[in-house]
């Protein structure tokens, strides 16, 4: 069983503190992804799981054992790294087979480990190729094959798909979620991608500033943010973020952002917000369509009147990009047609689904 | 979900590694370098003298110094010892990037060119001074047989000898065996040179000249520092070339710190003042090298490659 | 019309400058080459013989003690000293030096230009100012005339910038090679061994040769330090032939050949290197 546990972990460089006291447990067989802007600590995060780094304070452990002190041989992991970090002295053969010949394994189960790893991964035909005469997708699965081969209890990814060209990432990304259900590990994996985490990921961990945001779902997290900066680092495009303040107007609390702009508060709500609060209001693009649009809105809805800047059309959808209160929103069209700028248009905004976040923390009301 | 740590942290421990990797390398330099040298700071304020044993213990303060900077003969040594230095650096660094841009824009036989030029980087200073010494032979050499045989000149010009002439071929000599780090580094340079800004810079509306003034040699610049670095790292090897061709001599005309310092402590013995002498010139090597070093680290920085 | 020719011309200046060139660079040690070949009455003639009549291997045979007139300097012996110290204290700097380029190359620690610049200031010492002291210090352990001083003087003297290149050369090499290796159940060392040592092989061997000549060309230090055929090198022997007034000219170009002749090869072999080492160790501080 490979479950892992960080306990108030710290990691200082120098003087400087970049993580501060992360506490997370993954279970076994859980796919995992860290997300979060680039600088937040995940990186540093993953090399401390796998020993990469000295961790400063608290716990890590794998399996139910401390494995502060334990060099990266001793924790049955292994690791994709962002430039893959192939031997390039060595065949792909010998690169995948390398941490079974150190393991001292016997010749038979080093090839008959190979070959399997490279069945699964589709590089029978790669394997007496040096690494410099690999493409960027096949390096990529190489050295995916190079961890599975040992068969730990642990795969740690950091950025495997950054460097290769977007259609690729896309198939990889179903490529490695397939791979989890071969291989039936422990993954966590890193990305500053939150497609990447949203498709791939059985539990997302949103990091900023060396602290965990949330951990959740990919549903969860989406449909939950607990602050703004989650709710606008997840999802595409992000959240529509609107500062206002809680006010009575027709014996029902609004919120208000500004003389004669507001909309009322939906009624899960009601009750979690007193007026003159200063709120922030969100709400997603898909929960702002124009009014009598084909896809009905589920509970309350509440209208509004906007003026259309740029309209892009994107296939199946349109991304509508408006003016509100003084802040740029946009909103989605799923009936096809064109749309001038400066159109006028009849929104209606899905108030079930909207979010109210403390304008002074950023915290969601939801609670 | 991430609460502040209440848990007392583990210290980091400090990591010995480093300093365990670099421990045989310093313990050498200290043996070798440092202990010598603390010996013969010390010496050089006695009267050592190697006939008499006992006089390394007869203190007699700053005297080796006053009588060095008193001493007319050390200043124009040491004078001399400055204007080769400076002369032969920038010769070579213009000699180095003439050679450099010249091998650059040839194609045909570039690998062999470049081949030949690094030669003189390896010869031993002696041979270079014997070479010369051969070459610049009044009587046989091959300088003075070739202006000989084509009818130029009377033939016995005395190279080694005569005034301005010995400091000329003992620079030569110097300029030929070093002139080839700073090709070969300033070469390196400008095949690491990105083409985008020279072709910005043409667009722009440079001509060559510009394009070579403000492009080209700004980023040059750091590869000449190396270059300069290392070669002050053993500028003293010239001593070895003094030493073959001219000895110093004759009458002291081409004497350098270096040749005074082993005349006065091997050939007079007298090793306090040979000690003293020894001092500044150690000094003067550690400040060619120093200001170098800071240069280099200043265009480190500014070719965005300093940690 | 105008702008082609003129093109012409640079091109045609350029082979020129290149030939002349080469003929500076080229001429002086081709001459000794050649001087090394021919007999003393043939060098010494005047007016000049620019066409050898013949050339020979008596001067080689003269300085190795064969043929009928020997030369009274033991050029073998010197011979086996150079090549001993010199292989010796290369083998011994090179150690060490991968071991300190490493630490400079892979970890990060306090005042690490500070101390890059001591190690590189140690080498700054003018071989003649070193010699005083350590010929007082020598003395005093009887290393005055072995091989051993002089072993141990070399070491020092090839740290220095074996460590610069050395570090050069690891730089190169992603820090993720040897982290995927420990990851794969290498400890460090044998992540070193296995990974990073194989891809920075050819870079050592160019630190290698580099230390290899300095210690084979040194004089400065040598000439001082060294009395008899216990550990008289090359350079220092190659003095022998010069007496008070006359100069052996012969017997000094043959030796000259023979201190040339490993050196040429040995650079012919490492040049590559050793430029993509001495730029990456100095401009990726
Ligand atoms: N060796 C180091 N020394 C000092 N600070 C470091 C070091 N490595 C990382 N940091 C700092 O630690 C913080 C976290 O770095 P980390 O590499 O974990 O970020 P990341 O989330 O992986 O970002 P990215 O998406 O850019 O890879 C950053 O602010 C970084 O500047
Ligand atoms: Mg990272």
């Amino acid at each position: 069983m490979a479950e892992i546990l960080l306990k108030d972990v710290v990691k200082n460089y120098g003087k400087l503190e970049v993580v501060h006291g992360i506490n997370l447990f993954i279970e076994h067989n859980e796919f995992v992804v860290l997300v979060g802007p680039s600088g937040c600590g995940k990186s540093t995060t993953l090399r401390m799981i796998a020993g990469l780094e000295d961790i400063t304070g608290g716990e890590i452990s794998i399996g139910g054992t401390v494995v502060n002190d334990f060099a990266p041989r001793k924790r049955d992991i292994s690791m994709v790294f962002q430039n893959y970090a192939l031997y390039p002295h060595m065949s792909v053969r010998e690169n995948l087979g390398f941490g079974l010949k150190i393991a001292k394994q016997p010749k038979d189960v080093i090839e008959e480990r190979v070959n399997e790893a490279a069945v699964i991964l589709n590089i029978e035909d790669l394997m007496d190729r040096t690494p410099a005469e690999l493409s960027g997708g096949q390096r990529q699965r190489v050295a995916m094959g190079r961890a599975i081969v040992r068969h730990p209890q642990v795969f740690l990814f950091d950025e495997p798909l950054s460097n290769l060209d977007a259609k690729l990432r896309v198939q990889m990304r179903t490529e490695i979620k397939r791979l989890h259900q071969k291989v039936k590990t422990t993954i966590v994996y890193v990305t500053h991608d939150q497609v990447e985490a949203m498709t791939m990921a059985d539990r997302i961990v949103v990091m900023k500033d060396g602290h965990i945001e949330q951990v959740g779902s990919p549903l969860e997290v989406f449909e939950r943010p607990v602050d703004t900066f989650v709710a606008s680092f997840i999802g595409s495009p992000p959240m529509n973020l609107i500062p206002g303040e809680v006010v009575m107007r027709d014996g029902r609390l609004h919120v208000a952002f500004n003389a004669d702009q507001s909309v009322p508060v939906p009624a899960s709500l009601a009750d979690k917000t007193t007026e003159g609060q200063k709120v922030i209001f969100g709400f997603r693009a898909d929960d702002l369509m124009p009014d009598g649009h084909a896809v009905p809105i589920m509970g309350e809805a509440s209208g509004l009147r906007l003026t259309v800047d740029i309209a892009e059309p994107l296939g199946t959808e349109t991304l509508l990009f408006c003016q509100f209160a003084g802040v740029d929103i946009q909103a989605k069209m799923y009936n096809p047609r064109m749309v001038k700028p400066g159109e006028v248009m009849d929104f209606k905004c899905a108030l079930d689904k909207t979010h109210l976040f403390d304008a002074a923390s950023g915290k969601s009301l939801r609670g | 979900m991430s609460i502040v740590s209440v848990q007392p942290r583990r210290k980091s421990r400090r990591d010995w590694t480093p300093a365990l990797l670099l421990s045989p390398a310093f313990l050498v330099l200290i043996f070798v370098v440092l202990v010598p040298l603390l010996f013969s700071l010390y010496t050089s304020f006695t009267n050592y003298r190697l006939i008499r044993p006992d006089s390394l213990y007869e203190w007699i303060g700053l005297r080796n110094y006053q009588r060095i900077f008193t001493d007319s003969k050390f200043w124009a040594a040491f004078g001399r010892t400055i204007i080769f230095l400076t002369l032969a650096l920038n010769l070579e660094f213009i000699f180095g990037l003439g050679i450099a841009l010249l091998i650059n824009k040839i194609t045909w036989g570039q690998r062999t060119l470049r081949t030949i030029m690094m030669f003189p980087m390896m010869f031993s200073p002696i041979l270079v001074g014997y070479q010369f010494k051969f070459i610049f032979n009044d009587n046989i050499g091959l300088l003075n047989n070739a202006l000989q045989s084509l009818g130029i000149g009377d033939g016995a010009i005395a190279w080694l000898v005569d005034k301005p002439l010995g400091m000329f071929t003992i620079i030569f000599a110097e300029v030929w065996m070093s002139t080839s780090v700073f090709a070969i580094l300033l070469l390196a340079g400008l095949f690491a040179m990105p083409r985008d800004p020279l072709e910005a810079a043409k667009v722009d509306g440079c001509n060559s000249w510009q394009v070579f003034r403000h492009i080209t040699l700004p980023f040059l610049m750091p590869f000449a520092f190396i270059a300069m670095t290392i070669r002050s790292l053993d500028v003293a090897r010239a001593y070895d070339i003094v030493d073959v061709m001219t000895g110093g001599g004759p009458a002291n005309r081409t004497e350098l710190l270096w040749t005074m310092i082993a005349r006065v402590g091997y050939d007079n013995s007298r090793m306090g003042q040979a000690n003293a002498m020894a001092y500044v010139s150690i000094l003067l090597s550690i400040a060619f090298t120093y200001y170098f070093f800071t240069k280099l680290i200043a265009a480190r920085k500014y070719m965005g490659g300093a940690e | 019309m105008a702008s082609k020719t003129k093109k012409q011309i640079g091109k045609v200046a350029n082979w020129i400058l290149t030939f002349v060139l080469m003929l500076v660079i080229g001429l002086p040690g081709l001459w000794v080459v050649l001087t090394a070949f021919r007999p003393n009455r043939e060098i010494l003639a005047k007016p000049a013989i620019w066409i050898p009549e013949k050339l020979s291997l008596d001067n080689f045979g003269k300085i190795f003690g064969y043929g009928v007139d020997q030369i009274a300097i033991p050029v073998p012996s010197y011979f086996a000293n150079s090549l001993i110290i010199s292989l010796t204290s290369t083998a011994i700097a090179l150690l060490i030096g991968m071991s300190g380029g490493y630490a400079f190359a892979r970890f990060r620690f306090k005042r690490k230009n500070g101390y890059f610049l001591a190690l590189m200031l140690s080498r700054t010492v003018p071989g003649i100012a070193l010699s005083l002291p350590i010929f007082m210090v020598w003395s005093r352990l009887g290393l005055i005339d072995t091989k051993m001083g002089m072993i141990i003087i070399y070491v020092a003297l090839n740290i220095p910038f074996t460590i610069w290149l050395i570090d050069g050369f690891f730089r190169q090499i992603p820090k993720e090679m040897s982290e995927a290796a420990q990851v794969d159940g290498c400890t460090r060392w044998q992540a070193f061994w296995k990974i990073e040592f194989p891809l920075a092989k050819s870079g050592v061997a160019s630190a290698g040769i580099f230390a290899f000549l300095t210690s084979w060309n040194e004089y400065a230090l040598a000439s001082q330090l060294t009395r008899s055929t216990d550990s008289k090198t090359l350079p220092v022997g190659l003095m022998d032939f010069t007496a008070q007034f006359t100069i052996d000219w012969a017997g000094m170009s043959a030796m000259a050949v023979i201190i040339i002749v490993p050196a040429l090869i040995l650079t012919f072999l490492v040049q590559k290197h050793l430029i993509a080492g001495l730029t990456f160790g100095g401009v990726k501080g």
